[in-house]
């Protein structure tokens, strides 16, 4: 690498670390002398590791230190020194009571004391009503001398353990069984030394370029970014997640949909969501105790109870019920309930928007209609079902349009929305479609999916609605099944989602 | 949609030929009908059929008709001659404002077994349910014969004033007592809802055979295995139905081996026989043929199909419909099964013929420019359902009632029907659903900014009106009034839409910080900051502030603007 170009991307942190590693080599050394916090030294390492101008060597060390009973002992000195030294004083045979008084030493110290004493043949225990203790003539020597644990404690700490000597490593597993008194740590530390790259950078002088984490607009207005190098950075180093805001996932899923369709030539409907039975069943030709129709099948509207309803075009589509007028029908031969058919639901079907659009002047012949609307149904919710959904449907009008026809679309829909090339076509039955049909199509990974149904509207339903008959070809798709397969979803419900962690986070493709 | 079982071997015994579970699967397609399931072990065979008008098809004895003719093995149909009986139901006055028609029949002849009987409770049970619409339009009851005495009356009588034993119980109960304490009588008592007299069947001895449509007599209407003669009757609201369902039904049991004998139902001086076996006839002109299917089909070939489909054509070319069918309302329901006989897949395909061009609406693309502004501005686009309820609409937001949510009053619209309180209501403002949105992400990282565009339905003077609206919220520690007043003054300078914001009282935003928007005489939106009250009904742990926009209004603005230039 080139050296100029390495020491331009030195960081502040580097450029402080790197000369001093001629002399230093651990971390709290390199804090003290650069003036940088250690972890701001452990940064200016890792990154001059990565770059090869320094390696790292890592020692697992075993410190000792002082803990809170060896700190005071090594000011008040030892317990049992302290007890002998007393019993210097008093005499060579004393109460213990009595030399604990006068050593300072508490109860819990003091069997302490008795055991580290005896051990060392320092006093013998002369039982009787009190517990005398006796001082042999080992023991008067003993305490006139500073205790080897004594001189242990009087070093210097930190230290490692690797450095003691013999004896002291004697006193240090003494005291170690002691409580509190020492504490023995094992401790990972970092030492960085100079590779020849890095030797050859300080060579080369790392002070010489003066560089800039930033442009400034007062370089910009001064000039001053002429003469300044900027540090040049890891381009390839990671750097923290953001989210952005976006669409929704399943918005966009649909507004897809919608170009697709806008694009194959049909134009878009809207209806309200809340609707007269009229529109969403008795236009369609839906017998008044067509089983969808009851309380199972469709959401009624509390308040208000009826909306409006054309009354001419209600007379029609009455008289197409009951008897068939206006086409060769017999009808349905029942007594169309004109109150019935004003009552307020949820739209259960988008079909309701195609009804509307043939009875509205807008309606132009041919012409190619699309919804996706919101349509709602009583249902039990699961990982499958939703009481509020999506419908993707829509008619073509034109004079001369068969069957034919119709597979024809369908095979395109098929292309365009299942990206499938096989579709197969069985009998079906919609109470509006006369012929019916239903769509499978072999999509390239979901196999045979049921993509949707379709028909002829039935001359009893497009009679009264446009005056006149001529051929509508109708269809829907059952979007939510390619809807989860294209947002890799398994739960309808998800479709929803108020996750925003899905939503911030669900891929964009 | 009704699904039936039945038993592979039976079928194929009906039928007449040996047939793999995978043809069944493809021949129960000709009656728009799907094959579920096969069951090797216990022979069993599941078919869900789409089209709620072909009730004949919810018995075996149907399916293998259907499958005769799709093979080539019955032409038409053939016919049930009904034989002379003796029997008769005499129909009194009393049961016109209640459960007007009864019809039946005797059949005799065989001897029933565990399948027929399985079959024919199936039936009966479809019947009834699906197609009579849980008994009310029409139900059906099967009798041993053996045990009445004709002629059988129906009359309608005071719920106290007849009692006998039904089915599945031990003691003689009244009518009343029926429908309060037999589970059947507390599942159907709704037929019955505010009748002062209830329907009855008797024999000649006065013994009861049922409380129609409820329940039978434990004597008189349980059938045994081994027992060969019945009287089966059909009663309802509607004639013609409950005449479909005993031709259904006699069909079924001729084709098993029964003979159909025919009962005289007597009211007044009109004597009419039944099961009526009616025929209908239909005209079919076969350019019809070329009209839905764009197929050029001889007279001949026609013929054929239509006999496949099992229909008759008679010398002067005009279609008869057989007594188990009445779903032909038009030549092209006939035309439908030529088509589906002809086979759906060899009929060609073609391109559509004209080019249109498509488009949406100015509403729907201004929608679509919001949306875009909302991203841009740095909210996250969420997706709600529609349905709510008004404690998210109403008592989280700490609002008294309906009307003051937006300014000029409205009132939620609610579900009578609903399935679950949390879907009772139609949305009929988006803040509360963004609110119910942040309230479930509390653990995730904040600044949270959100917006959601979409319909809100509410009833205004008598009226459902749906409205389009855009919300945002924007939840985070220094989240404030600023924030949404910048979002609405940049939506508006991009609409060029002049307007003023007045403070005003509202409880779900504190008090001094809450402000209607006016755009051309009309309250076209809201902002403010949410009330740490909502905030903390909801369980929300920082500051948020909303704006929400009326879509409609602004393009009603918009335009307006536009006028003025």
């Amino acid at each position: 690498m080139d050296i100029k170009k390495l020491i331009s991307g030195l960081h502040t942190y580097e450029r402080k670390v790197l000369p001093l590693l001629e002399r230093f080599s651990s971390v709290p050394e390199l804090a003290e002398h650069s003036h940088l916090q250690e972890v701001e030294v452990m940064r200016a390492l890792q990154w001059m590791g990565n770059k090869n101008l320094i390696a790292l060597r890592e020692e697992q060390k075993e410190i000792i230190s002082l803990d809170k009973n060896g700190e005071a002992y090594k000011a008040q000195g030892l317990p049992e020194t302290r007890f002998l030294r007393a019993m210097s004083g008093i005499g060579r045979e004393a109460s213990l009571q009595e030399i604990a008084k006068a050593a300072k030493i508490g109860q819990e110290e003091i069997q302490i004391c008795l055991g580290a004493l005896r051990q060392k043949a320092a006093i013998t225990i002369k039982p009787g009503k009190e517990l005398l203790a006796l001082m042999t003539s080992h023991g008067a020597e003993l305490a006139k001398k500073e205790s080897l644990e004594e001189q242990f404690l009087r070093r210097t700490f930190p230290c490692e353990r690797k450095d003691l000597r013999e004896e002291e490593l004697f006193a240090f597993e003494q005291l170690r069984r002691r409580k509190s008194i020492i504490r023995l740590e094992t401790k990972k530390l970092k030492y960085a030394s100079l590779t020849p790259l890095g030797k050859e950078a300080l060579a080369y002088g790392i002070g010489k370029e003066s560089t800039s984490d930033r442009l400034t607009p007062a370089m910009l207005k001064s000039g001053a970014w002429e003469h300044t190098s900027f540090r040049s950075f890891d381009v390839a180093i990671n750097v923290p997640a953001i989210t952005a805001a976006r669409k929704h996932p399943y918005a966009r899923f649909l507004d897809e949909i919608r170009s697709r369709l806008i694009g194959l030539g049909f134009t878009e409907m809207f209806g309200p969501i809340v609707e007269t039975e009229f529109w969403d069943m008795d236009a369609l030709f839906m017998p008044q105790f067509h089983s969808a129709r009851d309380i199972h099948g469709a959401y009624f509207v509390k308040e208000p109870k009826y909306g409006s309803v054309p009354e001419e075009l209600m007379a029609r589509v009455k008289a197409s019920h009951e008897i068939g007028k206006g086409t060769t029908s017999r009808g349905w031969r029942y007594a169309f309930d004109a109150q019935r058919t004003k009552r307020n639901i949820l739209r259960t079907q988008g079909t309701a928007l195609s009804a509307r659009m043939l009875a509205s002047p807008e309606l132009k012949i041919p012409g190619k209609y699309f919804s996706i609307s919101r349509c709602f149904r009583p249902d039990v919710i699961d990982a499958t079902h939703l009481p509020d959904f999506n419908q993707v449907e829509g008619i073509i009008i034109e004079e001369g349009l068969t069957f034919q026809h119709l597979k024809g679309m369908l095979r395109m829909f098929a292309e365009e929305f299942a990206q499938a090339k096989e579709i197969k076509i069985k009998p079906g039955y919609f109470p509006f479609t006369e012929p019916s049909a239903e769509i499978m199509a072999k999509h390239p990974e979901l196999g045979w999916i049921e993509l949707g149904g379709s028909g002829i509207f039935r001359p009893e339903l497009v009679k009264p609605l446009l005056g006149k008959e001529i051929s509508v070809l109708a269809w829907g798709i059952g979007i939510d099944r390619i809807a989860m397969f294209n947002l890799g979803i398994k739960d309808i419900r998800q479709l929803f989602s108020h996750d925003l962690e899905y939503l911030r986070n669900a891929k964009a493709v | 949609m009704p699904t039936i079982t039945f038993s592979l071997k039976d079928l194929q015994e009906l039928v007449g030929k040996k047939l793999t579970p995978d043809e069944v699967g493809r021949l129960v397609e000709f009656g728009k009908g799907e094959m579920k399931q096969f069951t090797k072990e216990t022979d069993e065979v599941t078919v869900d059929f789409d089209d709620t008008n072909l009730p004949y098809l919810w018995s075996v004895e149907g399916v293998a008709r259907l499958f005769r003719g799709v093979l080539g093995m019955q032409k038409g149909f053939s016919r049930v001659t009904l034989k002379k009986g003796e029997y008769s139901i005499i129909v009194d006055e009393s049961v016109e404002s209640v459960r007007p028609f009864v019809a039946g029949m005797v059949v005799k002849g065989k001897k029933i077994d565990e399948r027929l009987l399985k079959q024919l409770i199936q039936l009966q049970e479809k019947l009834c349910e699906s197609y009579g619409k849980r008994r009310s339009k029409v139900a059906m009851g099967i009798y041993p014969f053996d045990k009445i005495t004709f002629p059988v009356h129906y009359r309608a009588v005071k719920p106290e004033s007849a009692r006998f034993v039904p089915l599945d119980f031990s003691k003689e109960m009244s009518l009343g007592e029926i429908l309060e304490e037999h589970p059947k009588g507390k599942e159907y008592a709704f037929i019955l809802k505010g009748k002062q007299l209830y329907p009855l069947l008797a024999d000649s001895k006065g013994k009861a055979l049922s409380f129609p449509p409820i329940i039978n007599s434990a004597e008189t209407g349980k059938i045994n295995i081994g027992e060969e003669r019945f009287f089966v009757e059909v009663t309802g609201t509607d004639r013609e139905a409950a005449e479909l369902c005993l031709n259904i039904a006699a069909y079924a049991l001729s084709e098993r081996g029964f003979e159909v004998y025919g009962v005289i139902v007597v009211q007044g001086n009109k004597k009419t026989i039944t099961p009526s076996l009616q025929e209908e006839k239909i005209k079919v002109p076969p350019e019809h043929v070329k009209q839905l299917f764009g197929l050029e089909l001889g007279k001949g070939e026609i013929k054929t199909l239509l006999e496949k489909a099992g229909f008759e054509v008679n010398s002067s070319g005009t279609v008869i419909v057989p007594p188990y069918r009445r779903d032909i309302l038009h030549a092209y329901d006939v035309v439908e099964d030529i088509g589906i006989m002809h086979g759906y897949e060899s009929i060609g395909e073609k391109a559509l013929i004209s080019y249109t061009a498509g488009g949406t609406s100015p509403k729907a693309k201004l929608s679509n420019l919001l949306r875009e502004l909302a991203i841009g501005l740095g909210f996250q686009e969420v997706m709600s359902p529609v349905l709510s309820n008004k404690g998210i609409l109403h008592t989280n937001m700490s609002l008294g009632n309906d009307a003051e949510a937006w300014p000029g009053g409205f009132s939620t619209i609610e579900i009578e029907n609903f399935m679950s309180e949390t879907y009772s209501s139609v949305r009929s403002w988006l803040t509360p659903i963004l609110m119910e949105f942040l309230s479930k992400n509390n653990h995730v990282g904040y600044p949270q900014k959100i917006f959601e565009i979409g319909t809100a339905s509410v009833q205004q003077s008598g009226k459902a009106i749906d409205h389009e609206k855009i919300a945002f919220a924007a939840a985070h520690e220094k989240a404030g009034y600023t924030e949404v007043r910048q979002i609405l003054d940049y939506i508006m300078r991009m609409l060029n839409i002049p307007f003023t914001v007045e403070e005003i009282e509202h409880g779900s935003f504190i008090p001094g910080r809450a402000g209607a928007v006016i755009a051309h005489g009309k309250t076209i939106a809201l902002l403010g900051e949410i009330h740490p009250k909502v905030l903390t009904r909801w369980g929300i742990i920082v500051p948020v502030a909303a704006v929400e926009i009326n879509v409609g209004e602004i393009l009603i603005a918009g335009m307006a603007t536009d006028n003025k230039r």
